[in-house]
């Protein structure tokens, strides 16, 4: 009977299983194995190269300064995103005027494709567009953004923060609205002011929804790429060549995909460890 | 006078946000010329009062309009065979027992948590072996697989009580008459959240159209737009308006199933 269950269900499951294989979990194994081949115009094919095409990478500058690019970029992100977001999600459940309205308004870009929010962007960065002209406004100078070195990417992560904090903040909302209600009036009869609900009260309780948004979030910032591609192309002088874009930089442009598919081993394995260390911290001091 | 700091902030900080889309609809509705026009920031930035659907006209017959219809091909096929398969495998979990469920379950799940654009590359070489690169199918095939959407319907499933099965088996139903009569039925909020999610997923896909799709037949908006932005004498009307529908044609699928679409968002990090 059991048997007989198993294959009626595997028939189901049939068309998932060959989908999942195929388009994720052979690739995800073909990176590891293609990684260490290379291709041989002598012997006419590909070769077994070992470690060489690693070795390459760590031995070249540019990949190394792909790393460190990315992450300073992590570092710097991520926990804007998620204090923002988080700070918003608290103050767009608070009972005043227009919350629902507002938080549509801050809601509204994630439904814009990154990609066309990067186009949207290139133009409010250009040296004419609406950036400066805000700035003006206020009486400052003109910035050049893009341009430069040092504020490329600040102005990537206020595009990916316009883009994605939206985003994050409906998951922070959803737990906030989780913790009862009883809890916030105790701590408000105890005489807790705002800042101190928010400390000990909210933060605890939202813990789980946010460490999801902390992960999530990293590992989507991780993988970053039409604003690079879009926006800058890794400059200038490679400051914003987020690992991404040099993965396909270098598939493409160089058209050298073994050692690229090193580069997909390592980007994975990079945020497989990061991703790991944030879960370790968040259970570390429960 | 607490209540209303906390509007006027939530105020300050909603317009912030809004503003960029804000000066890109206004300049869709105003000739490219003009997009530099009102540089020296003023009311006039974010409206125009005498706004034309010129650029909206000339969108149709551009490349960005094909390219917006490829889109909306690509990702309602995505959805419709995306759900049948993603619907039969959760049902294939959740009805029955069997030897090696918690393995099949466990490759759902971990084909999840690759992320997709990381093996992006590596799969675009497999596709170009396979002769798949400008072609719908190509393009469709990533998006069908959804291990998160088989997981959020698995979980919906799970909840359908045993008795309704045993009674539609009682009355003859097959396997497959039980899935079709009776759990599809139940599941419609399920099914749209996991509708939404395969939707998003396709219509937002910039990586994988952009190595897999680039003649002009296969071409998908985000790539076509972000081409013509690319070009010298880009006319940023054009672009401007390409943007606009790009955004309201998910804009709009969103707030019609709003309600599904916060359940799947919340259901993926908090249960």
């Amino acid at each position: 009977m059991r048997q007989r269950q198993g294959l009626i269900a595997l028939a189901f499951l049939a068309p998932a299983l060959v989908c999942l294989a195929v388009l994720r979990i052979v690739p995800a194994i073909s990176a590891v194995v293609e990684s260490f081949y290379s291709e041989s115009l002598l012997r006419g094919g590909r070769v077994f190269a070992g470690l060489s095409n690693y070795t390459d990478l760590l031995g070249s500058k540019d990949f190394r300064q792909s790393v460190g690019v990315t992450l300073l970029f992590t570092v710097l992100v991520n926990p804007i995103q998620v204090v923002v977001a988080f700070l918003l999600a608290v103050l767009f459940t608070q009972k005043a005027a227009g919350s629902k309205l507002w938080r549509t308004l801050v809601i509204l870009p994630i439904a814009t494709p990154p990609a066309v929010s990067a186009v949207i962007w290139s133009v409010i960065y250009r040296p004419d567009g609406l950036g400066n002209g805000v700035l003006e406004r206020l009486g400052l100078p003109a910035q050049p953004f893009l341009t430069s070195s040092s504020q490329v990417l600040p102005s990537l992560i206020v595009l990916l923060s316009w883009i994605g904090v939206g985003y994050w903040m409906l998951f922070l909302i959803a737990g906030i609205q989780e913790v009862p209600v009883e809890v916030r009036e105790a701590a408000l009869l105890d005489g807790a002011g705002p800042w101190r609900r928010m400390v000990s009260v909210t933060l605890p309780l939202v813990r789980r929804p946010l460490a999801f948004v902390l992960v999530a979030d990293t590992v989507s910032n991780l993988l970053v790429f039409a604003p690079v591609q879009i926006l800058t192309k890794g400059g200038p002088n490679g400051n914003s060549n987020l690992l991404m874009y040099d993965v396909y930089n270098r598939a493409y442009a160089l058209g050298d995909i073994h050692v690229a598919q090193a580069e997909v081993v390592i980007l994975v394995a990079l945020t497989l460890v990061i991703v790991a260390g944030q879960f370790r911290l968040l259970r570390g001091d429960q | 006078m607490k209540r209303v700091s906390l509007s006027a902030l939530g105020g300050v900080v909603g317009i912030l946000f809004f503003l960029p889309l804000l000066w890109v609809v206004t300049n869709s509705l105003r000739p490219g010329s003009e997009t530099f026009a009102h540089l020296k920031l003023s009311w006039q930035t974010f409206f125009e009062l005498r706004p034309t659907l010129h650029n909206y006209s000339a969108l149709l017959s551009s490349d960005v309009g094909r390219a917006t219809l490829n889109s909306i091909f690509v990702s309602a096929l995505t959805v419709i065979i995306g759900l049948a398969v993603c619907a039969t495998a959760a049902f294939g979990l959740a009805a029955f027992e069997f030897r090696g469920r918690g393995l099949v379950f466990g490759i759902v799940v971990l084909s999840f948590l690759v992320p997709f654009d990381a093996i992006a590359i590596p799969l675009s070489t497999m596709f170009r072996d396979w002769q798949l690169t400008n072609t719908f199918t190509g393009l469709v095939l990533p998006g069908i697989g959804n291990g998160m959407a088989i997981f959020l319907l698995r979980q919906f499933f799970l909840g359908i009580p045993a008795e309704l099965v045993e009674a539609g088996r009682l009355d003859g139903l097959g396997w497959f008459g039980v899935f079709r009569w009776i759990y599809l039925p139940l599941s419609k909020p399920a099914l749209i959240g996991a509708g939404l999610m395969l939707f998003l997923f396709q219509w937002q896909a910039y990586v994988w159209p952009l190595l897999i799709g680039t003649d002009a037949k296969h071409i998908l908006g985000p790539v076509a737009l972000s081409n013509l932005q690319g070009q010298n004498f880009a006319d940023y009307g054009l672009v401007f308006a390409g943007a606009v529908v790009l955004t309201v044609i998910p804009l709009v699928v969103i707030a019609g199933f709003q309600r599904y679409f916060v359940q799947s968002v919340s259901s993926t990090g908090l249960k």
